[in-house]
């Protein structure tokens, strides 16, 4: 077996403060892919964190918060359709947005080798499958929340505009398969010196 | 014209009647349906009148039907190493498998140096007798204060066999403790000075456990570059944040303590432990730690240190205590200080040392403690029997360092090599000096802060080295020395470490007799370099 050619990355400049130095880079807006950890091959325990959407309970409280924010913002006086359902449409895009697409990472337990830090709870779910049950019920929900309330009201084009647009950015675009582990950085920083820890070779695997 | 027109009218004409008999039986049909009205009514007062918004509506809800309907994709790590071959490929690689010998047959530089290992008949020790009938003096193996054969220590684990049976029967912390391993971890808290200690049943092991039972995942730890496989293997495992410092350096130590310190401050991370890591006699080339300045660093950029006294216990300071009665530094400042009882007592297993509370929270908390077996009880005895020897016995240390001291001062003059060790180590690394024209060291600015060199020009020159090495080691047995290379697992080391020769010096010989060997050592170094500079 020949040794494996390590390359270890150059940490010079993240210990002389002179040279540590962080430049903008050129572009406005750069879509970074999120690699995949070397551990993840081993590691076989995301579904624990991401289990519960699969489960029916998990897929009925969808409609049910959605009729129950809808039935508590009706009783706030002077609140009329138009307002009513959008405040229940961006709501709910907004909860969903951060519970499935903004938050990375597992809440419990330091025992996981941190595998999944940058992952949100999307990427999680089925472990990375794409159109599963789970996921096809949860992309319908919001658009089908959008055309009921379209269907119920009179929107004027503004309020159209801003109910189409959240639906678009924060419940449809987020959940593309063609999005799948990327993040859309604005006005991202160069970072050259963060010089990540030298991780020794791995132990080589016996049927290597 | 009109008849152009109407020309193209009447041609057409058929093709209009089928569209608009198609469009009627569709409505038709649809109006069959049940439930097809509230469809109808449904769509029509979406519409509200404004075609636009119900075109994005329709497109949304195309949308959402297209993608109910795919169909479920692979998982991220199948799909991405998932290549689909077809029956007939498959087929193939069938018919061409060949299974893989369990051993893959030998190579030819693997032969030889199987070949070369001496075989010892009978007991080690300091002269030792090989199977070939040859008596050589031993240089090759961990002796430092001469336990090994050692004839009080002899009877005492016989008796202890005799009363006890041989293994301990489980872990220490379910069935396996007998009173002997109590009594162990009393003596070397007493010799030491420590409030407590636990004993590991493998030397080996015993950083490999240690380390990640205290550092955890998100503390920083700041490890010279230097140490040995089995910290980096604790360190890898215990996930932690590392930054390694060049060998024994202690102003770039400050440096790098300093940065991590700003850098720490500068996120407004939150204050995790702080751990440093060093070994006391490096196992790679035998320098020595020096343990003031990093117990002056570490209070000053509050760290917690964590000193590997694998070779440097039984070897250092006026009673054999280890690195910390040799420079004088209580023990107290050490807050993890972990060792070996293999190598300096010639017993078995290694040990922890420090605060009651550290030694308890391994007790739980350390792999090797939870799950291997404990130590078998006659090697405790070994132990304990070789404390004693070393509290009582006062001139066994200066016989090992006037041993150390005759031995470099005999391999001081020989040409064309470099020794990295110590002065006052008793574990001798002899490398060969680079031949001049081939740089083997790069430029200390362009050294990275790990010992040795990047990696593919090193192990050209290490090939060569290991080759010489070698021929000096079967030149030393031609003169009655028994010496040996330091092994190293070849591509899991990262970096490698230099090829060297180790030589231990045993205090077991008198001074002639070490003298004597050493001169084996150095002719046959002299020789085998002329040769090569010949060659």
């Amino acid at each position: 077996m020949s040794p494996p050619n390590i390359k270890l990355p150059d940490t010079l400049h993240s210990i002389n403060p002179q040279i540590m130095r962080r430049g903008r880079s050129a572009s406005i807006v750069k879509v970074e892919e999120v690699g995949e950890n070397a551990n993840e091959e081993l590691d076989q325990t995301a579904s624990l964190n991401s289990e519960w959407v699969n489960y029916k309970g998990a897929w009925l409280i969808h409609p049910v918060l959605m009729l129950m924010g809808k039935v508590f913002i009706d009783t706030v006086p002077g609140v009329n359709q138009e307002l009513s359902w959008t405040i229940v449409n961006l709501c709910y895009l907004t909860f969903s947005y951060i519970m499935f697409h903004y938050v990375t990472g597992i809440p419990f337990g330091t025992e996981i080798n941190g595998v999944y830090d940058d992952l949100t709870m999307w990427e999680q779910i089925d472990s990375g499958a794409q159109y599963t049950p789970a996921k096809k019920w949860l992309f319908c929900m919001p658009i089908g929340l959008f055309l009921l309330s379209t269907h119920f009201t009179r929107y004027d084009p503004i309020l159209f505009g801003i109910n189409f647009t959240a639906l678009v950015v924060l419940g449809v675009l987020p959940k593309l398969p063609q999005l799948h582990r990327q993040r859309i950085r604005l006005m991202p920083e160069e970072d050259f010196s963060s010089a990540p820890t030298p991780i020794g070779p791995p132990t080589p695997k016996a049927y290597d | 014209m009109n008849s152009t027109v109407s020309a193209a009218a009447s041609t057409l004409e058929p093709l209009f009647v089928a569209l608009s008999y198609g469009l009627d039986t569709l409505t038709r049909a649809f109006y069959a349906v049940p439930g097809s009205a509230v469809v109808a009514r449904y769509v029509k007062s979406s519409h509200q009148n404004d075609p636009g918004r119900t075109v994005l509506e329709l497109v949304l809800f195309l949308f959402a039907v297209a993608t109910l309907l795919q169909g479920r994709r692979r998982t991220d790590s199948s799909a991405k190493h998932f290549i689909k071959f077809s029956d007939k490929e498959i087929d193939e690689l069938v018919e061409d498998w060949r299974p893989e010998p369990l051993m893959e047959p030998l190579q030819p530089e693997e032969e030889v140096e199987l070949a070369k290992i001496p075989v010892i008949s009978g007991p080690t020790g300091v002269r030792p007798t090989l199977v070939t009938g040859q008596q050589v003096v031993n240089l090759a193996s961990f002796n430092f204060v001469g336990l090994v054969g050692n004839e009080h220590i002899k009877t005492r684990s016989v008796e202890t066999l005799r009363k006890y049976g041989l293994g301990s029967c489980g872990p220490p912390g379910f069935y396996g403790t007998i009173d002997v391993h109590v009594d162990l971890e009393r003596d070397i808290s007493s010799f030491l000075g420590t409030e407590s200690t636990i004993i590991y049943s493998q030397a080996f092991a015993t950083g490999s456990s240690v380390i990640p039972a205290f550092c955890k995942k998100g503390d920083v730890i700041v490890a010279d570059a230097g140490v040995g496989f089995g910290i980096r293997k604790g360190i890898q495992n215990s996930r932690s944040t590392v930054r390694y410092y060049r060998h024994n350096d202690m102003q770039h130590l400050e440096e790098v303590l300093h940065s991590m310190d700003r850098e720490r401050r500068k996120k407004r991370a939150p204050l995790t432990r702080r751990f440093i890591i060093t070994e006391a006699i490096f196992d790679h080339d035998g320098t020595i730690a020096d343990l003031p300045r990093i117990v002056e660093l570490k209070k000053k950029y509050k760290h917690r240190l964590i000193l590997d006294e694998t070779t440097s216990f039984g070897s250092l300071g006026k009673h054999g205590r280890g690195l910390t009665e040799h420079h004088g530094v209580p023990v107290t400042d050490v807050d993890i200080l972990y060792g070996s009882l293999a190598h300096g007592l010639s017993a078995a297993g290694g040990f922890c040392s420090g605060s009651n509370v550290m030694v308890e929270h391994q007790r739980i908390n350390s792999s090797s403690v939870v799950f291997s077996a404990a130590m078998p009880p006659l090697l405790a005895v070994c132990g304990s029997e070789g404390i004693n020897i070393l509290r009582n016995d006062a001139s066994i240390i200066p016989r090992l360092q006037t041993n150390v001291r005759a031995a470099r001062t005999v391999l001081e003059k020989t040409q064309g090599i470099e020794i990295p060790s110590d002065y006052q180590s008793p574990v001798i690394h002899i490398c060969l000096r680079p031949r001049s024209g081939a740089a083997t060291l790069a430029p200390p600015e362009q050294q990275s802060y790990f010992f040795a060199e990047k990696q593919p020009a090193a192990t050209l020159h290490y090939a060569r080295e290991e080759r010489v090495l070698q021929q000096i080691v079967d030149e030393a047995l031609r003169g009655g020395v028994l010496i040996t290379r330091a092994h190293r697992l070849k591509g899991q080391e990262n970096p490698e470490p230099r090829p060297s020769i180790r030589l231990a010096i045993t205090g077991a010989m008198s001074v002639k007799e070490t003298e004597d060997a050493v001169r084996v050592v150095r002719e046959a170094i002299d020789r085998v370099l002329t040769a090569e500079a010949q060659a």
